[in-house]
């Protein structure tokens, strides 16, 4: 009976595992890596084609391993990692990272000759020059007109889901879409920008958006030909202007592209075209993901594990010799914190005992170890252009309570812990934490899929919650006035979700904001410990730490030093 | 396919009535009881289950005598970089009998001691509010007929076509919203209450049915007659005369859904409804573990087992019971 | 028989209808706002007001719910935020999905299809085998071996099965290809290795039930008069229950049997979340949770209609077959 061989191998492999003995050994994640970061100011590096990759051979086929979907495949509603890192593949935008995956970045223009000319040195208008050569997937070359179209149909709120940086800067308004209707004037431009020939196109905004030349990195900066939008349903079916484009999608179970013939490596200072085709998979959850890279039989051997190598799984990883050179890890800039919401926690001292409480070392432990966490006491995490290492409120990895009940003088605060039901676990290990500080500590469960939401509400009512951000480039500038700059707080969709709202830090802000980009980056990180030790807003936890594992035949793989996940723009098939 | 007359008859009839015919003097109830004494499978799984239970409600006075309690936490015997027990078997020594768990270092034993107090709690109480309104509505939809009948049916017929997982998952949050304002915290008691409600709503059908068609049976034979007509009350007849004449199938379908319950609160945990940390639970703690299948199988061993043994004590208990009640189908 | 057929389908109609007004009521009580994240980062509360209008989500439910009825038999125009004119059967735009639920249930149906139906066959088959088997053989310790198993199954959670399953025979002994699905029409033997594994798992659970209710069934049939009968009359054992008594057991089997598949089809969560493998039941689940109400109605409406077809199949078996079940 299938069974009984089933319940044989079952019970040898119990056996073996329980009978060896399990200890703690093994080289710890490099965890100094930082960002450093410039804007490329000679044309070359701007130009094609990308360095060839060691060892990278042509053709095969590249899987990628996912549970769920990518939630967006249009280029103007991409959003998510995945959908980010997936994008350069089949979408070109004005500008694009050039990233060594060791934290080395440098910002190229992309379909742009160079990242911007900032025309008056006031950061307020901006010319872009397209590159000769540049072609969609029909062989019709790209000019102003279709990134300019591509730009505009990012106003259209029925393309929900995508980034708002340029629709906001250019209406000068978070209200963009009331300012300037997409669907009315189809034929038109959103106030601002200007297509002057068919190579240059140009924005003009009120105020000085110095940072403009980061949000066009994303992909919502990509071209498309008005004949080609298909409203709402290009989101399954993107029209290619990168070196693969779409030839087969089942939303939620695979995503096919194949080599785009019209894509000129020479026009491209970042992306290869090494496989014949990527294969995302979609609906194996993070065990079965990691487990078939490890089977690494047929086409997973060509595979990499997009849900990373889940903390249950890390030990049996480590301990297989035949994995070796086959993971990839790297703390990521995804940075975790404990938020503190000032409206109802007004009192500084309560704020900054949290900070002295908090054991970092038993949330990673609970979380899941060293190998997918590590501590962080900044703001921005290490991964920033500019980073500089502070820690605000020294207590120790494990937190020390009675420093904690010092700052707190007798008083017991109550407060409210909103945790999602997901993570439950982790809301446990902060209630055991703090209330040994003095604190008295009610967990609240919110629904995981409702929890984000929820806790973006101005009048939500917890008291403190976990938050993660990942910022969208590597500098200060998206990350501490989008966490904490309080004349942006609204009703609902805040990311200031601490609801932080103070002058003299506001006044920060416009102040660095207003500098030349590379001069920005030193003065972020004295603001990041400028609004830890006066106020306190949250408590800066762990930066995630990614681990991925691929089949052996899969190369070429990187994790992003701006977002801290795969990159597959040198991704190759071992042949 | 031509099918006899006489075989369409048992088609409700699974677990049709004792048949009295004690030849001593011995009432069915004896009789039965006598049975279930001499079967071996009975005695071991009821065995079994008297021992679960016992260790579920000595739980404090376990805990006392172990010296650690549900909520303890042993990080310092977990690898720093996985969070995996260090040591042999998961963590298994002289302190810790089963173990640790990965992630949170508790005491695996003593929150297995304390889980099978929840679950056995939410599965007995479950199987009791099935039985208590299925037994009242088959008894009344198979006796009064009619009317009454068609539209308990039809609920009933509603009630199949929801499906269970879904309805569950979309229940259990609104529901909570419902009673517990957003500041506070929502005891355990009411998740427990939940999902018994969950299971009650759910699961009450097949006794329905299954009673009904005992009912419908019964209900034209000479004692029933008699009660009628010397005028006795409907609740008489119903709770006094039938009533009795159903002890056999409830008290099977009762046996045989606990175990099913206690499974349904480890699949309801599957979608990550139900218990939720740091109560210990049994469906909770198996779910988790399954995770660590080849990197702690320490920990999906002894929880695993266990159920196992529960669930099967139950399923085994139920068939002996079954056996013991209908000789028809014994040996 | 005609009364009988119109009686039934009236019941269930309404049982139908029911469920749909069920399940919109259960959307609208759900915590998730499934506008809330359509802008994941920054966002604008009138943007957001605004969606929710053209969505349709402001206006009165009862006026929501005709529309999204008015959908199914007429067809009916989405606007252009869900893809413009929507034909007949509309099941309307999935806000998760981004594409219409038809296109949705088009390519979830015949996964779970292709799991359940098999995993059916084999269940029952297994069931039924092992059921006689130990009827015929009471006592002995096949009895007991085939009894022993059944009950594993029976008390072993699917998760568990699965995963083991998964475990030894996919990423151990790599003697099944890890659980996919492809249509049995392309590629018959990659579609059946994909999910071999799913069948396994299901039929060690299920076919526990039916072997203890085959075993009891023909020990019932066996000692009833016409089984010996005829034994009496001379005729062979084989021919005896082979034909007689298997016959008269198998019929309640196969009422449990199609309330089971009926009940299976809508509700494969486990499985496929087990095996990763993206039916129906995990459809459902999404919808469930990202607050995806056309998504939500469609799934639960199409397990219901399984359940109901099934429920009515039986009940007209039995009518063709009992004059009496037409009566009462």
């Amino acid at each position: 009976m299938r069974s009984k061989v089933a319940a044989t191998a079952a019970l040898v492999l119990v056996i073996s595992a329980a009978c060896s003995k399990t200890t703690d050994e093994g080289e710890e994640v490099d965890q100094t890596r930082t960002a450093t970061g410039v804007i490329a100011t000679d044309p070359k590096d701007s130009m094609g084609p990308a360095a060839e990759v060691p060892g990278a051979t042509k053709g095969g086929t590249f899987t990628i391993i996912r549970e769920n979907k990518i939630s967006h495949l249009d280029p103007q509603r991409v959003y998510s990692f995945a959908g980010l890192m997936n994008a350069p593949l089949y979408a070109r935008s004005l500008t694009t990272w050039k990233d060594d995956g060791k934290g080395n970045l440098t910002l190229v223009g992309d379909l742009a000759e160079t990242p911007g000319t900032n025309v008056n040195k006031d950061c307020k208008v901006w010319e872009y020059k397209v590159k000769n050569g540049v072609k969609f997937e029909d062989g019709t070359p790209i000019t102003s007109k279709e990134i300019a179209y591509g730009i505009a149909r990012s106003f259209d709120p029925d393309l929900t889901g995508g980034p708002t940086y340029v629709q906001e800067w250019l209406a000068d308004s978070a209200d963009y879409d009331t300012k300037w209707d997409f669907k009315a004037n189809k034929t038109s431009l959103p106030p601002g920008l200007t297509t002057p020939d068919a190579k240059t196109v140009k924005f003009e905004f009120a105020r000085a958006r110095c940072d403009l030349p980061f949000a066009l990195s994303l992909p919502s900066s990509a071209p498309l030909p008005p004949a080609k939008d298909t409203g709402v349903n290009l989101d399954n079916q993107p029209f290619s202007s990168g070196p693969y484009k779409i030839t087969k999608h089942t939303p939620g179970v695979e995503l096919v592209m194949e080599r785009n013939e019209h894509w000129d490596p020479k026009t491209d200072p970042v992306r290869h075209q090494y496989p014949e085709r990527f294969v995302w998979t979609f609906g194996a959850d993070p065990d079965a993901g990691a487990n078939r890279v490890i089977a690494d039989t047929g086409g997973d051997a060509a595979a990499l594990a997009f849900n990373g190598v889940p903390s249950s799984l890390v030990s049996k990883v480590e301990a297989d010799a035949t994995l070796k050179g086959r993971t990839i890890t790297s703390p990521t800039p995804s940075a975790w914190r404990l938020t503190i919401n000032t409206q109802r926690v007004t009192d500084l001292a309560v704020r900054q005992a949290l900070n002295y409480a908090i054991d970092r070392q038993g949330l990673i432990t609970v979380y899941g170890g060293t190998t997918v966490a590590s501590p962080l006491t900044t703001l921005m995490p290490p991964a920033t252009i500019g980073y500089k290492e502070y820690d605000a409120y020294p207590a120790g990895a494990t937190g020390n309570p009675e420093k904690a009940k010092e700052v707190l003088a007798g008083k017991a605060p109550e407060l409210v812990l909103g945790i999602s039901d997901d993570s439950t676990e982790l809301g446990t290990q902060l209630k055991t934490n703090l209330e040994k500080a003095g604190f008295k500590i009610t967990v609240k469960t919110i629904p995981a899929d409702a929890k984000l939401d929820e806790t973006k509400k101005k009048d939500n009512p917890w008291d403190i919650w976990l938050d993660q951000w990942a910022a969208d480039w590597p500098s200060g500038a998206a990350i501490l006035p989008v966490l904490f700059d309080g004349r942006s707080i609204k009703a609902e969709g805040n990311s200031n979700t601490s609801y932080f709202n103070n002058d003299a830090i506001n006044a920060e802000f416009d102040r660095v904001l207003a500098m030349d980009p590379s001069a920005q980056a030193s003065e972020w990180s004295k603001i990041d410990e400028k609004i830890m030790k006066e106020q306190a807003p949250a408590v800066p936890l762990f930066v995630e730490v990614a681990y991925y594992l691929h089949g052996s035949k899969a190369g070429g793989v990187f994790i992003s030093s701006v977002f801290g996940y795969p990159a597959f723009v040198n991704a190759y098939v071992k042949q | 396919m031509s099918l006899s007359p006489e075989i369409v008859e048992p088609v409700q009839a699974t677990d049709p009535v004792p048949v009295e015919r004690g030849v001593v003097g011995r009432s069915p109830g004896q009789l039965a009881w006598r049975r279930l004494r001499r079967d071996r499978t009975a005695v071991i799984s009821g065995c079994t289950l008297l021992v679960l239970v016992l260790v579920a409600l000595a739980a404090p006075l376990i805990e006392a005598l172990y010296g650690v309690g549900p909520h303890d936490e042993f990080k310092h015997l977990l690898t720093r970089r996985g969070s995996i027990p260090l040591g042999y078997a998961g963590g298994v020594s002289a302190d810790h009998w089963f173990g640790i768990e990965p992630g949170t270092g508790r005491d695996i034993f003593i929150r297995m001691v304390y889980g099978l107090r929840t679950s056995l709690f939410i599965a007995l109480a479950s199987a009791l509010v099935t039985a208590a309104i299925g037994v009242t509505a088959g008894i009344v939809a198979g006796y009064l007929g009619g009317w009454v009948d068609a539209v308990i049916s039809w609920i009933t017929d509603f009630a199949l076509a929801l499906p269970f997982l879904i309805f569950a998952l979309a229940v259990m949050r609104p529901v909570e919203l419902r009673f517990y304002g957003p500041r506070e915290e929502v005891p355990t008691w009411f998740r427990v209450a939940v999902l018994i409600a969950i299971f009650a709503a759910f699961g009450w059908t097949s006794t329905a049915r299954l009673v009904r068609g005992q009912v419908i049976s019964l209900r034209e034979r000479e004692f029933v007659e008699a009660a009628r007509a010397s005028g006795a009350g409907l609740g008489h007849i119903l709770f006094r005369q039938l009533l009795p004449n159903l002890w056999a199938p409830i008290l099977v379908s009762f046996s045989l859904a606990v175990p099913a319950y206690v499974t349904g609160e480890a699949a309801l945990s599957f979608l990550g409804i139900g218990i939720v940390d740091p109560t210990p639970d049994f469906g909770a703690m198996i779910f988790r573990s399954i995770a660590y299948l080849q990197t702690d199988p320490a920990y999906v061993f002894f929880p695993g087992v266990t159920i196992f043994a529960l669930v099967l004590a139950f399923n085994l208990f139920g068939d002996a019971l079954r056996d013991a009640l209908d000789p028809k189908s014994s040996r | 028989m005609i009364r009988f057929l119109i009686k039934r389908l009236l019941s269930v109609s309404l049982t139908l209808f029911a469920v749909s007004v069920v399940s919109f009521l259960m959307f609208f009580a759900l915590p998730k706002d499934p506008v809330a994240g359509m802008c994941p980062k920054n966002c604008n509360a009138e943007r957001l007001e605004r969606v929710r209008q053209e969505l349709g989500l402001r206006d009165p439910k009862v006026e929501q719910y005709a529309a999204y009825m008015k959908g199914i038999f007429v067809g009916r125009d989405l606007g252009s935020a869900q893809g413009g004119k929507c034909e007949a059967p509309c099941l309307g735009y999935s806000y998760v999905n981004s594409e219409a639920v038809t296109d949705t249930l088009g390519r979830v149906l015949p996964v779970t299809l292709s799991i359940v139906i098999p995993a059916a066959i084999l269940w029952l088959l297994l069931g039924v085998g092992l059921g006689m088997l130990s009827a015929l053989r009471r006592g002995t310790l096949l009895d007991r071996l085939a009894i022993g198993f059944s009950l594993t199954g029976a008390s072993m959670q699917l998760y568990f099965v699965g995963a083991l399953l998964l475990l030894i025979f996919t990423y151990q002994l790599k003697l099944v290809p890890v659980p996919h699905y492809t249509s049995i029409l392309d590629n018959p033997l990659d579609w059946a290795s994909g999910l071999v594994l799913a069948w396994m798992a299901l039929a060690f659970l299920f076919s526990a039930i039916y072997a203890r209710l085959a075993r009891a069934q023909m020990l019932e049939t066996l000692s009833e008069d016409f089984v010996r009968t005829a034994r009496a009359k001379g005729l062979a054992k084989r021919t005896v229950y082979g034909r007689h008594a298997l016959r008269a057991a198998i019929t309640p089997l196969v009422t449990i049997a199609g309330l089971d598949v009926g009940a299976a089809l809508g509700g494969t969560v486990i499985t496929e979340t087990t095996f990763g493998i993206q039916g129906l039941g995990r459809t459902a689940v999404y919808a469930v949770r990202g607050g995806d109400l056309p998504m939500i109605m469609a799934t639960v409406l199409i397990a219901a209609v399984f359940v109901v077809v099934a429920n009515f199949v039986v009940d007209l078996l039995y009518a063709a077959i009992d004059p009496r079940v037409r009566l009462s």
